[in-house]
């Protein structure tokens, strides 16, 4: 039993993978092609000793994530390709659950997969896939579920409780650094691991609380922001959850430069003079002699000074401060520089009060891909924050006005979108809908048609997101 | 016995698996046994129940509502213990492996008192990311400010909230272009390959990069006091990487010196503090931390430690034959050889000094870094050393008089050829027979035709012979013969050994005379003999075939 246990686990990457490449084998050739054969024979190799021992397997698609036998599936790097098309599939036909029984034979797969690729051309994908497995008596399917409301509020609950923690706890940094005080690495790595546990989980709802930048603490918020937006980044690239604990550490303390620089300078509403200027970019400088006085040398803090240091060199250093002899910036900072520009764009700051609008951020963003941003990083980064982020302010084709919500990494031009206001014209509740759901002729209900900037109109996205 | 008995049972084995672990290496079957008796338990109560939830409070820990364990103490109180970082629960559940139960209790076992850690109990659980094994926390122990959430939101919402705003938007919206808006970038194969590539190559030591990094911020330092900060960082960073067995970091460094020194990058006070860091390199703290980590079984390459022992300063060389004598692991002293035979190029006196080192294998080692140097300078130490009451001291220094061969020091080895130990004096004839001059071919051959040299053994009269027949002049070669057919009425045996030697001389030497020669006694009844004329015709036909 506990054998067993140990190796679904380990076990459940490369079934995932493997239905993943007989799926995808399947739509290229014909159903008796020998390279389809041969990945469904692989895939029993795999899936047999464990329907076996376990009775059967049962496959779980729970938002983002796939689930064997109630375990969460980690997968490396290497499979996501594979992975992220089995996602879309299982989406695009509200496939939520497959369970495998007893011992299968290539026929039963092969009926499966046909009955699979079929299911494509139905305005009604799920129940014409339900329909044509009743024949098949050792596969079976469930519908997709959505996540329930009662537990999205709960976990929006602890989502909001984990993000104010973390700020909360980078004042209480600052202040003690100011007042010469010990900082406890202990609790910024317990702050830190909440918020991976978040991403790992519920990845939206935290990055969607970065894109309320109401608040009057932007220090404080900006550096949570980016420590949360940079673990986005990690977990989408595969990084182990160490890393991204260490990643999203390094991003916390990345402006803790900034206390050096005078109020007067860092709270002053007009243009900067050229000294003031010099004083503003030595907060890189200050910033790693800070973290190497906070905790003595150690990986992390040698890691925090290293990106500290870097985080406004920008990926062709183009930035500041220069540097007599460039080496290739840290990977980390290179993760890091495009949070940072995502969130100090998107936020009002002292001198810069109107912040640009999230769509138009990531336009920018796109632009400065290759030059100031590393390209591969930036792709990641806007297919994780969508075409529409959390915060964009969209109008409908229903005549419905509403923000974005959540963002859906499967449909990224489908987000969930809270209604502020209805058709009518008149200012809505903010009843929550999602762009994915569809008629019964399989048409989407609402989709959106234009985007405006919510800072224009001095929309306050606390009141709405919060 | 009931479930309640069991778990309390289970604590107690707990309690003492925490002890056992922290005081028993891995490879000591009371580590295994420990882990066993704990596994055993806790599958037992598994295998019933599913699962064992433990509620966590500080001096108390509850099973279905009943104490199964209390303590007020405040050292080695398992409750305390959990409870002290915010855990309120654990669950254990089936399926529990041998190898995620060893890994929570080498948690349990770790000293958080004494060991200097950034991770608390809760870090290390998560990090493990245990399968089997659940914990809830409360994490309000990490609030800094329990009202920041309700103040941060409140400001927040009052922020500009603005109902014509967002009328207003709503009006505007219908007379705005539809939008194509940004798409989705697709991944490509490549870029998966590149971030997997990027990741797999980020290495966890980033001390060169720091280092890197701390001379470029050295040109925004201001003042002496910034300067002196910066290259204390890039000491202590050194420190750090050194100890993870990163000998570049040194190399870095120094080159780092001498190139900003020689660029004139930074100012005078620079300058001043970049001497210093030099002088931490060279300095016998920083000596004894790479001793340290030597003797722990780091390894670099011979090209890394000649190129840091290259970059060092001579200074550096005491501290080196200091450590030379406290290493325990014989590829450390090696490598500490191979930074000495480098560093002492710089410096032959300053390696000298360790000739009088107490410890006879340092003055043994000091004599093989002398004799990789080569320097003939130093064979002035080594005549002295000649005289060192260690047998393997002296054997040493006289194979290193031979090898760096010069003819001064040919008085010395003939003095070591009277010398009471065998060994030595054979290691003195050896050396002579290296340098190869004149004179020594006269020494050897002044012994050999000495009239006291029939009584040396047999060993050392064909080394002898061995030795001199290197020299394959006619004077030798006709001696060699004479000796081989010499006879006498007396001491025959003795005599023997002459023959028997000269015919070992004479295979050396290969000409025809001397196979000639050789031939003739073939067929000795003297067994010594016939084998030593049997072996040297057969090594000269074999040279002749080969030719």
């Amino acid at each position: 039993m506990k054998k067993r246990e140990v190796d679904l686990r380990t076990a459940g990457k490369t079934i995932i993978n493997q239905l993943g490449v007989v799926l995808r084998t399947g739509h290229l050739h014909d159903i008796d092609n020998v390279a389809v054969i041969d990945a469904i024979e692989k895939f029993l190799n795999l899936l047999n000793p464990i329907t076996e021992a376990e009775g059967s397997l049962r496959i779980d698609l729970v938002g983002e994530f796939f689930y064997i036998n109630d375990s969460r599936v980690r997968y490396p790097l290497e499979y996501m390709l594979n992975f992220d098309y089995l996602l879309r599939e299982f989406q695009k036909r509200e496939l939520g659950t497959v369970i495998f029984e007893s011992q299968l034979r290539i026929d039963d797969l092969k009926a499966f997969l046909k009955v699979f690729i079929n299911a494509t051309y139905s305005s009604t994908p799920y129940e014409a896939m339900e329909t044509s497995l009743e024949s098949i008596q050792n596969i079976r399917i469930d519908k997709l579920k959505k996540i329930k409301e009662d537990g999205d509020i709960d976990q929006r609950r602890i989502v909001k409780k984990t993000y104010f923690n973390a700020v909360s706890f980078t004042e209480g940094v600052m202040n003690k650094l100011k007042a010469g005080e010990k900082v406890n690495m202990k609790v910024a790595k317990r702050v830190v691991e909440s918020m991976v546990d978040l991403i790992l989980s519920e990845e939206q709802l935290l990055v969607g609380m970065t894109a309320i930048k109401d608040y009057d603490e932007y220090t404080y918020h900006h550096s949570v922001n980016v420590s949360v937006l940079s673990i986005a980044i990690g977990q989408k690239i595969g990084l182990s959850r160490k890393a991204l604990t260490e990643l999203g550490l390094v991003a916390l303390f990345h402006d803790i430069g900034k206390m050096e620089i005078p109020k007067e300078i860092l709270n002053k509403p007009t243009a900067f003079t050229e000294e003031e200027w010099r004083v503003i970019k030595r907060h890189p400088y200050w910033g790693a002699c800070t973290i190497l006085k906070l905790k003595g040398i150690d990986r992390t803090s040698i890691r925090s000074a290293v990106v500290a240091f870097e985080h406004h060199l920008n990926y062709d250093y183009s930035g500041y401060p220069k540097v007599r002899y460039p080496i290739r910036l840290d990977f980390y900072s290179r993760i890091l520089t495009i949070a940072d520009q995502y969130d100090a764009m998107t936020s009002s700051r002292v001198y810069a009060r109107v912040p640009l609008a999230p769509d138009r951020a990531l336009s920018i963003m796109m632009e400065r891909a290759g030059t100031q941003l590393d390209p591969i990083l930036s792709k990641f980064f806007v297919n994780m924050v969508g075409v529409y982020p959390v915060g964009s302010l969209v109008l409908l084709d229903t005549r419905e006005m509403g923000l974005v919500y959540e963002c859906n990494p499967l449909f990224a031009d489908r987000p969930r979108v809270m209604i502020i206001v209805d058709s009518t014209g008149k200012k809505a509740a903010g009843f929550i809908t999602d762009l994915t759901e569809k008629d019964s002729a399989g048409k989407y209900l609402k989709s959106i048609i234009k985007t405006l900037d919510p800072n224009k109109y001095r929309i306050n996205l606390a009141e709405y997101l919060l | 016995m009931t479930l309640a008995l069991d778990v309390k049972d289970t604590i107690q084995e707990l309690i003492k698996a925490k002890k056992n672990i922290r005081i028993y290496p891995e490879n000591n079957p009371v580590y295994a046994r420990t882990i066993n008796n704990v596994y055993s338990r806790m599958t037992t109560i598994l295998d019933s129940s599913g699962s064992l939830s433990l509620k966590i409070k500080q001096h108390d820990i509850f099973f279905e509502g009943e104490t199964v364990y209390h303590s007020d103490e405040k050292d080695e109180n398992l409750a305390l213990f959990f409870f002290k970082d915010g855990i309120r629960e654990l669950t254990f559940n089936r399926g529990l492996s041998k190898n995620e139960m060893e890994d929570f209790l080498r948690i349990l076992s770790v000293d958080f008192e004494r060991e200097v850690l950034d991770d608390d109990i809760v870090t290390l659980m998560w990090e493990k990311d245990f399968q089997f094994i659940h914990y809830i926390v409360d994490d309000s122990i990490l609030l800094e400010d329990e009202t920041y959430e309700e103040r941060a939101i409140e400001e927040a919402r009052k922020a500009s909230n603005n109902n014509e705003g967002i009328l207003n938007a709503y009006e505007d919206a219908f007379g705005l272009e539809k939008e194509s808006g940004l798409n989705v970038v697709p991944i490509t194969d490549e870029d998966l390959k590149n971030i997997i590539l990027e990741i797999e190559n980020d290495p966890q030591d980033k001390s060169i990069t720091m280092i890197h990094l701390l001379f470029e911020m050295l040109s925004y330092a201001e003042g002496m006091g910034e300067y002196k900060e910066l290259t204390g960082f890039i000491s202590s960073t050194l420190e750090f990487a050194i100890n993870l067995g990163n000998l570049e970091a040194a190399v870095y460094t120094l080159k780092k010196i001498e190139h900003s020194a020689a660029e004139d990058i930074y100012g005078k006070d620079a300058y001043v503090c970049l001497k210093e860091l030099k002088n931490f390199i060279n300095s016998a703290r920083f000596v004894k931390l790479l001793g340290e980590i030597l003797d722990e079984g780091a390894e670099f390459n011979e090209e890394l430690l000649y190129e840091f022992a290259s970059l060092l300063d001579k200074r550096a060389i005491p501290s080196f034959i200091h450590i030379l004598g406290e290493l325990r692991n014989a590829p450390a002293r090696k490598a500490i050889i191979s930074i000495l035979s480098e560093l002492g190029k710089k410096d032959i006196p300053s390696i000298a000094k360790g000739l009088h080192d107490r410890r006879w294998y340092v003055v043994r080692n000091i004599i093989c870094i002398l004799r990789q140097i080569g320097d003939t300078s130093a064979a002035e130490y080594l005549t002295r050393a000649v005289r060192h009451p260690d047998r393997r001291v002296k054997k040493e220094a006289i194979r290193t008089l031979g090898v760096m061969g010069t003819g001064s020091v040919l008085p010395v080895l003939k003095d070591c050829m009277s010398d009471t130990d065998e060994l030595v004096r054979l290691a003195a004839v050896r050396a002579i027979g290296l340098i190869g001059t004149p004179v020594s071919k006269k020494i050897i051959l002044d012994r050999i035709t000495a009239r006291d040299f029939r009584n040396k053994s047999y060993n050392e009269k064909k080394e002898f012979y061995e030795i001199i027949a290197k020299w394959k002049d006619s004077d030798v070669i006709s001696l060699l013969i004479r000796n081989l057919k010499r006879k006498t009425l007396f001491k025959r045996a003795k005599n023997l050994e002459i023959r028997a030697a000269a015919a070992h001389g004479l295979g050396i030497i290969g000409t025809e005379e001397a196979l000639e020669n050789l031939m003739k006694l073939q067929n000795s009844k003297n067994k010594l003999l016939r084998e030593n004329v049997q072996l040297a015709i057969k090594r000269i036909t074999d040279e002749k075939e080969r030719s």
